[in-house]
């Protein structure tokens, strides 16, 4: 016969059990079942949106109406091999390794530049591989710069009081050889994706406000800058003339901002429906599978879809943050810092371009776009994001 | 752990601008999916649909025995597209230039085709839309078209396609160009006239634009129909959305009989030959065949004539210059329509019956023929002077007796001078029996572009005076020296040209001077004379059958009027006038024609044709049946500067009497008014 008083031993004992189970701190524990999951469930998206694109019948290049959507779906099992396999080397190898990785993309990046190199759209980005398979140096490029900052600032000249002046140079005159080759190719959306990951890292790592001050300025004034002192080669000035005035050349380069604004608007409130867009399918929109994926969005998932879009990119950018918030270290948080940094500007400025709000440039939505390098690099920023995650002890309140 | 705090706040910071970054594309979203959702969706559907116009088949024009005058083939064309070639940095010359080698044509040539129409412009140049292909050749070779499809790059902006265009089978030889027409793409101006969404459909419409095919357009047009097709981003056909079918046209069947229509050709070029024979000039030639019961019209033909093939795909610069030369008789006039000619003799029957009727006349008196009367203060003269003594006015007519006329004419002219002094308006019988028998104005034929011609009176010279006679006269008076003949001519009509004189009148008598008729006026005329005295309005169209055989419509020829004379006087007339072929001014062209079998009657014309030529106008207005009926046709010929009727014009008649009826060696062209028997 159990009393009312065995009863409350054991229920305390088993609350207290409850308890301990809650506070057991495993490495499963520690991972970001969210941040994994809203990032697949963007990369799973993005794969139908890569077959909508693609599955008509004046396929490109006359292939099978899934092709496309085969290989995206490849693109995302490798990289999510690459971003385990990052998660599980995890901080200390990866630190050993950042300058190595650091040399590699500057030599990929100087490489692209020479006879390897192939030019798509205006820009010299891209390296031949053979059998089908290209490289985009610059989305190594991101990676490294990243990790570069983080270890720069977040352990070798890391000081209690954040990063004087000498570090700024330092880390600014790290950062101007990828930049300064990207630009050479000019690939100018990656530059912008760079430069704005710098300065929000240099933020972030308590660089003065001045510092940061000065460098937002010098950002967002040199975009405009270069525009105007003609620094920017034809194509990309058009781009640029045809984002401030774009009735002016409809087929021209003003073409793709009217297409893209049309395309999205013309969903309305719940789209038309998957695989039913007509601009989609007319494929009025160039490069609609990469750089303006969003597009099919709008048209076939309306406002809806691309709310639950932008909710899912905004959760990747919150895990993100949380994880940088929470990191025991210095460097842990400017990793991840700076992969929402990079993350954050390149989403809107992919989605910026086809809204409107910004001008055209090639560069792909993470997660979403077509297009294997972007793809893995995101996804070893994810595996990133959750080493710095399980290096993290859980903190219960 | 002295980080965390100094990161915590910079980490703010950094949520706020991501997060401010996301809820800016969340707020354009919502301004572009939502609010403007609108209008964008209904440029995204301009976008990517396409509406294309299925032309419909047009309509075929038929003889009277279903044999096709105009009928539809199937062709290889050839187009330009404008702003494509202007989008080259050439501006297209090198593939024009290669272009033209393909086709054999000259670079000239092809650059006219494509050259937009407009103020000082040469013909032939592009009438259409700028925006629309530009046909430059529709009779290509299809290894042409071959190699213009498979080697697009060296031509680009350049197409090859199937179409459909006119053809002309031609039966018998029958030609009847100036009564067929021909066809043109529509002009801006036409296109300006109609509403936006009808611009659209109908810009690469073609339109009637002489002849039946203008007259029955829009019977022959049909409807286009509308293909509504769903594009992608390089206007590659994906998907049809929606169509309306074209709607064939209607056929014309028209009364034209293919084979009198050949006849009727070439006896105007027997006409032709005979004038010249006789060294008179004889150029041009007009002609009409007219059913004298219905009104309906059996042949036309004008001379010179053109192949109205050349307009097919365009008109090229030498072949539009060729239709349209003076020195060439400008063949595109339908001269049987739109010719004004003096009728000459061929008008006396009118007069007859206006003088009888007056009163001025008996027709069983007799009256002196005397070789010249005088009128005014000049003597007028019968044709070579020739006097015929105490004639009835059946003799007057057979022989054509001009001074007869002359009395008439002093005699009706001082009357009406006299009521005018009285204040009572003048009656000019003879100008009133003329447009009773509808000369002098259109008849209202079904074909565009018809003559009204001139019947002179007191009051339309008057009117004629004072809109241009007195100003050109009287510049003339002062320009000329005094020595000119033409300078006294001036000066009078300066001051008097107004006046109707008794001279008018006596040229009026006898068809000369003011009067100007069309031969078509003339056969309407003497087709009442033989038909109870009803004047029609000719048609050539008799009956609109839909594709599926069904008759949307039976045109009869409308009556004008009635001639108002009694049927004794009518009867009086024709049987004067069926005597010219076997004892009067036509006896020597009808020299052995079988005349017991086929009744011909029919009267001469010989009409001097004004002060700047020597040569007459050659006319012969005739109608002929079987024996013991009312004469079944009307045939008239007109043959400027070929001299007397009786030598130029006749023969032409008699060979389409010969044709229609089986005379000598022509098989009948009409078999059914050979009662059965060759004669």
């Amino acid at each position: 016969m159990t009393t009312l008083a065995d009863s409350l031993v054991a229920l305390r004992g088993r609350s207290s059990m409850r308890e301990r189970l809650r506070m057991r701190d495993t490495v499963v524990r520690r991972f970001d079942f969210l941040l994994l999951g809203s990032s697949l469930t963007l990369c799973a998206l993005g794969a139908v949106l890569v077959w909508s694109a693609t599955r008509g019948p004046a396929a490109i290049s006359g292939t099978s109406p899934t092709e496309y959507l085969h290989r995206d779906a490849l693109n995302i099992g490798i990289g999510v091999m690459l971003g385990a396999v990052t998660m599980v080397l995890g901080g200390p190898r990866l630190r050993r390794w950042t300058p190595g990785v650091y040399l590699l993309a500057c030599a990929l990046l100087l490489l692209v530049l020479g006879p390897l190199g192939a030019t798509v759209n205006g820009s010299h980005s891209w390296i031949i591989l053979g059998g089908g398979f290209q490289l985009q140096p610059a989305e190594v490029a991101k990676l490294a710069l990243v990790l570069s900052l983080a270890l720069v600032l977040g352990e070798w000249r890391a000081t209690p009081e954040g990063p004087g002046t000498p570090e700024v140079l330092l880390v600014l005159g790290l950062a101007a050889v990828p930049i300064g080759l990207v630009l050479l190719q000019p690939d100018l959306g990656t530059v912008m994706v760079l430069v704005f990951t710098v300065i929000g890292v240099l933020m972030v790592s308590g660089a003065s406000r001045r510092w940061v001050v000065a460098l937002l300025l010098v950002g967002v004034l040199g975009s405009i800058g270069v525009v105007q002192l003609n620094v920017l080669k034809d194509y990309q000035l058009q781009r640029f003339t045809a984002f401030l005035h774009p009735g002016t050349d409809p087929r021209g380069f003003g073409y793709n901002a009217t297409q893209a604004k049309i395309t999205v608007a013309s969903g309305g409130l719940l789209g038309v429906g998957l695989g039913h867009g007509a601009q989609t399918s007319g494929r009025f929109v160039p490069e609609q599978h990469t750089d303006f994926i969003f597009t099919v969005a709008g048209e076939e998932l309306g406002f809806l879809g691309c709310s639950v879009i932008l909710a899912l990119l905004g959760l990747v950018l919150w895990r993100g943050l949380r994880i940088a918030a929470r990191s025991p270290d210095p460097y842990g948080a400017l990793v991840a810092a700076g992969v929402v940094c990079w993350f954050a500007f390149q989403t809107f400025q992919n989605i910026g371009m086809t809204v409107g709000l910004m001008p055209i440039t090639g560069l792909p939505l993470p997660f979403l776009s077509y297009g294997g390098s972007a793809m893995f690099a995101n996804l070893v920023a994810i595996g990133l994001l959750e080493s710095v995650a399980i290096g993290t002890p859980r903190r219960v309140r | 752990m002295k980080y965390t705090s100094r990161y915590g706040l910079r980490l703010g910071v950094l949520r706020f601008l991501v997060f401010g970054l996301l809820l800016a594309l969340f707020g354009q979203l919502w301004y572009l999916q939502i609010v403007g959702g609108e209008t964008y969706r209904r440029a995204a559907v301009e976008n990517h649909v396409r509406d294309v116009v299925v032309p419909a088949d047009r309509g075929r024009i038929l003889d009277d025995q279903g044999r096709a005058l105009v009928a539809n083939r199937t062709v290889l064309r050839i187009t330009v597209d404008r702003i494509a070639l202007s989008r080259q940095r050439d501006h297209g010359t090198a593939v024009l230039h290669r272009l033209a080698g393909l086709l054999r044509v000259s670079y000239a040539d092809v650059q006219h085709r494509i050259t937009l129409c407009g103020k000082g412009v040469p013909q032939p140049c592009w009438n259409g839309s700028p925006f629309q292909p530009i046909p430059v050749s529709e009779q290509a070779d299809p290894m042409v078209a071959l190699q213009i499809n498979e080697q697009s790059e060296s031509y680009p902006g350049v197409s090859a396609e199937v179409a459909t265009s006119r053809s002309y089978p031609r039966p018998s030889q029958a030609l009847a160009a100036h009564v067929l027409g021909y066809v043109a793409p529509i002009s801006e101006g036409e296109l300006s006239t109609l509403s936006t969404e009808q611009q659209d459909i109908r810009r690469n419409d073609v339109v009637g634009r002489a002849g039946l095919e203008t007259s029955y357009n829009g019977l022959l047009s049909g409807r286009d129909g509308i293909r509504r097709v769903a594009v992608d981003a390089v206007g590659g056909v994906t998907a049809t959305v929606s169509e309306t079918p074209a709607v064939s046209g209607d056929d014309l069947l028209t009364s034209l009989d293919a084979k009198v229509q050949a006849v009727l050709e070439r006896a105007l070029g027997l006409g032709l030959a005979r004038a010249r024979s006789f060294g008179q000039p004889a150029k041009t030639a007009a002609g009409v065949v007219l059913d004298a019961q219905t009104g309906h019209v059996v042949a036309m033909a004008s001379y010179p004539a053109y192949n109205p093939e050349i307009f097919i795909g365009g008109i090229s610069a030498a072949d539009y210059r060729a239709v349209t030369s003076r020195k060439a008789g400008v063949p595109l006039l339908n001269r049987a329509i739109q010719g004004e000619y003096a009728p000459g003799s061929s008008f006396k029957p009118i007069s007859v019956s206006a003088v009888v009727k007056e009163g001025t006349a008996n027709f069983h008196d007799t009256y002196s023929c005397p070789s010249g009367v005088t009128i005014g203060n000049r003597v007028f003269h019968n044709f070579e002077s020739t006097s015929l003594g105490q004639i009835n006015m059946h003799t007057v007519l057979v022989k054509s007796c001009d001074t007869v006329f002359y009395q008439f004419a002093n005699h009706d002219w001082f009357a009406d001078q006299r009521r005018i002094k009285n204040g009572q308006p003048p009656i000019e019988a003879v100008q009133n029996m003329a447009r009773a028998y509808g000369l002098g104005q259109d008849t209202g034929i079904d074909l565009p572009s018809e003559s009204g011609g001139l019947i002179e009176d007191r009051a339309s010279k008057l009117a004629r005076w004072k809109t241009y006679l007195r100003r050109n006269a009287c510049a003339g008076a002062k320009r000329r020296p005094a020595s000119d003949p033409i300078h006294q001519l001036d000066v009078e009509n300066c001051t008097d040209g107004w006046r109707f004189r008794d001279a008018d009148q006596a040229n009026e008598n006898i068809g000369q001077g003011t009067v100007l008729v069309t031969p078509l006026q003339l056969a309407a005329a003497y087709a009442s004379l033989v038909n109870g005295g009803t004047v029609y309005s000719p048609r050539i169209g008799a009956v609109v059958r839909a594709p599926n055989g069904r008759i949307v419509r039976r045109i009869a020829s409308p009556v004008r009027g009635h001639v108002p004379i009694s049927a004794r006087l009518r009867a009086d007339i024709v049987s004067a006038l069926y005597d010219v072929p076997r004892a009067g001014t036509a006896a020597g062209a009808f020299g052995g024609f079988p005349l017991d079998t086929v009744h011909v009657g029919g009267k001469t014309g010989t009409a001097q044709s004004g002060l700047d030529t020597k040569y007459d106008t050659s006319w012969f207005a005739s109608f002929a049946g079987l024996p013991g009926k009312p004469a079944k046709y009307v045939a008239v010929v007109t043959i400027p500067q070929a001299g007397q009727g009786a030598r130029a014009a006749a023969p032409a008649v008699r060979a389409i009497w010969e044709g229609i009826f089986g005379v000598g060696q022509a098989p009948a062209a009409k078999p059914s008014q050979t009662s059965g028997r060759r004669p």
